[in-house]
């Protein structure tokens, strides 16, 4: 009876010295919507400077447990033959964090798993825990012309209303009140 | 700047924050109750900063006179407002509150160019804030316009009816307050006549390329920003109930 | 990829379970595309879903104050907390999404009053004060809740969970600030604070859920990495934090049996009355029908737009086949 509209893996870049991120997901109609609605639901508070977005039926994933139990393994040549670019992203700790995968680079492969092989023989210098493989015309960019950037991503460090360091934490602090060892609410994340 | 011309731009300060709280404040309306979630997110984003804005606007008048911000917004009456009957008109449905965003942005991003080169700094360094923010409501509303326009039929009947109900309301936004031609002259606000010519133009081509037909009778025009619609009273009513209640509090 | 959750039944089920729980005890995050019980996946979306509706339900009572918030100020700051709270329920849609549950399916659970929300969004908001003590205690709850679920062993979940304490901590201190203001404010501004604090009190601490004793989800949602504090462990935290600085404000707290016990470290509080926790979750709480009446309305309200949304983008994607 309803509508239920692609989702799309959306990528932060924070600064332009770091890569892209995976930091969530939207649902939206088309490119474009999806763009928009991303820099919404994702850059509410600083920090980012572009965004992409990729259909997620268009995103190869694979965790290292499946990689292991060979559920990775490239079909047999279908006579695609052209090679295209593939987006490689990786994740690479356990540690506690809000993103996923990070953006390493890229490859050129006719399939995506040949995609996913390139990438593991390529980017060694750590451990990887999954892979994310997307064909370059798969994902949509945000204009990166500083206009866009001004508008899109700027705004949000004047909203410093949003930022709890900009408010008195009045009254007795918490730590006096602690049993034992608990979580400051400040430690959070 | 004279003490005339200096009159004459508080009173056109307090129209452009007065558009920007009661436009804030039917936005609002929506919170919870929008089509998407993601449509809640992005509307209430457009709010944040339309109250922004305000806050900006009534801040340059504060400059100018010492008037508080909160002061003017919660504790002035209805004939004492001077926002355009637009803003004052019920949200509608989702085309309706897209339609009005839609046509309100695209003023505000032609005024806002034009009055990057004021002659008085405090307002040409305001513009260069409010600028930034007002290109990504547009984009969204245009986006908007042309989804709704160009969806499904009933979508698109929803929007015309929005069109039939706003034209002519919203050319009210291109009529001077009284005395504001001194301010034209003295190059402190841009001409609205050329602000008008470029909306016209880029609305009707949007507008149709979106599947609309522009109204051939635009119906009612108001003429001042001290006349005002029959639901500014209830808005504010609502609006600066809780500040009224305890009108001693210093601190909220 | 396909996934396949496991179920006792499978032949390798045992040995893959002994795995699972080490790659847990180990400190790994569980991904999509991992194998996983079908009980971890069924507990996680019935968690995640109904965290989410709590988060959308919970825009009601705050929302409806934004037109009458006294200031400019006050105006912005609630419409950025309502907003981060669609973000957050956002977040914990997708989350779940990636469990194989459709957005659709969550929605239909919830208008249909199937899914569970948090109870304490079943109570009105009757005065601005209602709004401060929102953000004090019922955010101060909620954080105390999601640092622990930041740790969770699901790496969607726990994500989520990380975005959505780092956006909290305003909520909460914004609330703070304002109850602390009014309670030294002007006397309709105290007597509207204590009134608040004197509503909310007890259906914070209900917030937490019901006592270990009755909660018969928790062993195995510890053992799995999902929960790591029992609800009466973060309902002492809560209470051993909120309660002083209320007390400090010059406020009071409606249990006359609140005491501090220096043995133990911690505030001692009264019987909670379960009947009407009970009452609230059964659908009887004074908000409950209007509370899914306002989604209910919003959501076929909206069917027209999601449907011009998909409209356009097949006539777009038509368009550039063509082309």
């Amino acid at each position: 009876m309803d509508t239920q509209w692609p989702r799309w893996e959306v990528f932060k870049q924070d600064t332009p010295h770091k890569p892209h991120q995976a930091v969530g997901s939207v649902h939206a109609a088309d490119p474009e919507h999806a763009l928009l609605t991303a820099r919404n639901v994702f850059a509410r508070r600083p920090q980012a400077v572009s965004m992409w977005v990729a259909r997620a039926e268009d995103i190869y994933a694979w965790t290292r447990e499946e990689i292991l139990e060979g559920l990775a393994t490239a079909k047999a040549d279908t006579g695609l033959g052209a090679a295209c670019r593939y987006l490689v992203f990786r994740k690479t700790t356990h540690k506690r964090s809000m993103t996923f995968v990070d953006h390493v680079g890229e490859v050129e492969a006719t399939s995506p798993e040949e995609a996913l092989q390139q990438a593991q023989a390529r980017f060694t210098d750590s451990e990887a825990l999954a892979w994310w493989i997307v064909p370059a015309d798969k994902v949509y960019q945000s204009d990166p012309s500083q206009e866009t950037v001004e508008s899109w991503f700027a705004p949000a460090r004047d909203k410093t209303y949003k930022q709890q360091q900009f408010y008195a934490t009045v009254g007795s602090h918490i730590s006096k009140h602690k049993v034992g060892r608990g979580v400051e609410d400040d430690e959070c994340c | 700047m004279t003490n005339a011309a200096k009159e004459i731009l508080i009173a056109k300060l307090t129209a452009l924050a007065d558009d920007e709280v009661i436009l804030a404040h039917r936005n609002s309306e929506w919170t919870g109750h929008g089509p998407i979630l993601e449509e809640d997110i992005a509307l209430a984003n457009i709010v944040q900063d339309e109250l922004g804005h305000a806050t900006l606007w009534y801040g340059l008048r504060q400059q100018l006179d010492g008037s508080d911000p909160d002061q003017l917004a919660f504790f002035r009456d209805a004939n004492e407002y001077r926002c355009c009957e637009l803003v004052e008109l019920p949200k509608g449905d989702w085309a309706f509150t897209m339609l009005r965003q839609y046509l309100f942005d695209l003023y505000e991003a032609f005024w806002l160019e034009a009055a990057r080169h004021s002659t008085y700094q405090p307002l040409a360094d305001a513009v260069q804030k409010i600028i930034r923010e007002e290109r990504f409501h547009l984009q969204h509303t245009q986006a908007w316009i042309e989804r709704l326009g160009q969806g499904t039929e009933e979508s698109n009947r929803r929007l015309q009816q929005a069109l039939e109900m706003q034209w002519g309301y919203a050319q009210q936004l291109f009529v001077s307050i009284p005395g504001e031609e001194l301010l034209v002259a003295e190059g402190i606000v841009p001409d609205l006549a050329s602000v008008k010519e470029r909306w016209l133009e880029h609305s009707t081509r949007h507008l149709q390329a979106a599947g609309l037909r522009l109204p051939i009778n635009p119906g009612y025009q108001p003429t001042s920003r001290t006349y005002h619609t029959e639901h500014l009273w209830s808005i504010l009513a609502e609006m600066q109930s809780t500040a009224r209640w305890d009108a001693e509090a210093k601190v909220w | 990829m396909p996934i396949k959750y496991g179920v006792p039944s499978d032949p390798d089920y045992n040995e893959r379970l002994r795995e699972f729980e080490a790659r847990i005890a180990r400190g790994e995050k569980i991904e999509p595309g991992d194998w996983m019980p079908e009980e971890y996946r069924r507990q996680l979306i019935r968690m995640i879903s109904q965290h989410a509706h709590s988060e959308v339900v919970g825009m009601l009572p705050e929302g409806a104050w934004i037109t009458r918030a006294p200031t400019l100020k006050r105006k912005m700051i609630l419409v950025a907390k309502v907003q981060d709270e669609a973000g957050h329920g956002q977040y914990l849609y997708h989350a779940a999404e990636t469990l194989g549950i459709s957005r659709e399916a969550m929605l239909e659970a919830l208008l249909s009053g199937k899914a569970k929300y948090s109870s304490i969004f079943n109570y009105p908001t009757l005065t601005w004060a209602d709004i401060g003590t929102i953000g004090w205690l019922v955010d101060g709850a909620a954080i105390k809740n999601q640092t622990m679920l930041a740790a969770c062993s699901y790496g969607p979940y726990s994500r989520a969970m990380v975005r959505i304490c780092a956006e909290e901590t305003f909520h909460h201190k914004q609330g703070k600030e304002m109850v602390l203001l009014y309670a030294k404010g002007t006397p309709k501004q105290r007597q509207m604070a204590q009134d608040a604090i004197n509503r909310w009190w007890w259906p914070a601490l209900m917030m937490m859920g019901p006592h270990d004793k009755d909660s018969p989800n928790t062993e195995i949602l510890v053992r799995w990495g999902i929960k790591t504090k029992t609800n009466d462990q973060v309902r002492q935290e809560f209470i051993n934090e909120h309660a002083p600085e209320i007390l400090e404000a010059g406020l009071t707290i409606p249990d006359p049996e609140l005491r501090y016990d220096e043995a133990t470290g911690n505030w001692i509080h009264g019987p909670i009355n379960w009947d009407e926790f009970w009452q609230v979750v059964a659908g009887n709480g004074p908000m409950n029908k209007e509370r899914l009446e306002a989604r209910r309305r919003a959501h076929a309200e909206g069917a027209w737009v999601r449907e011009a949304l998909e409209a356009y983008a097949a006539k777009k994607q038509k368009t550039a086949v063509a082309v």
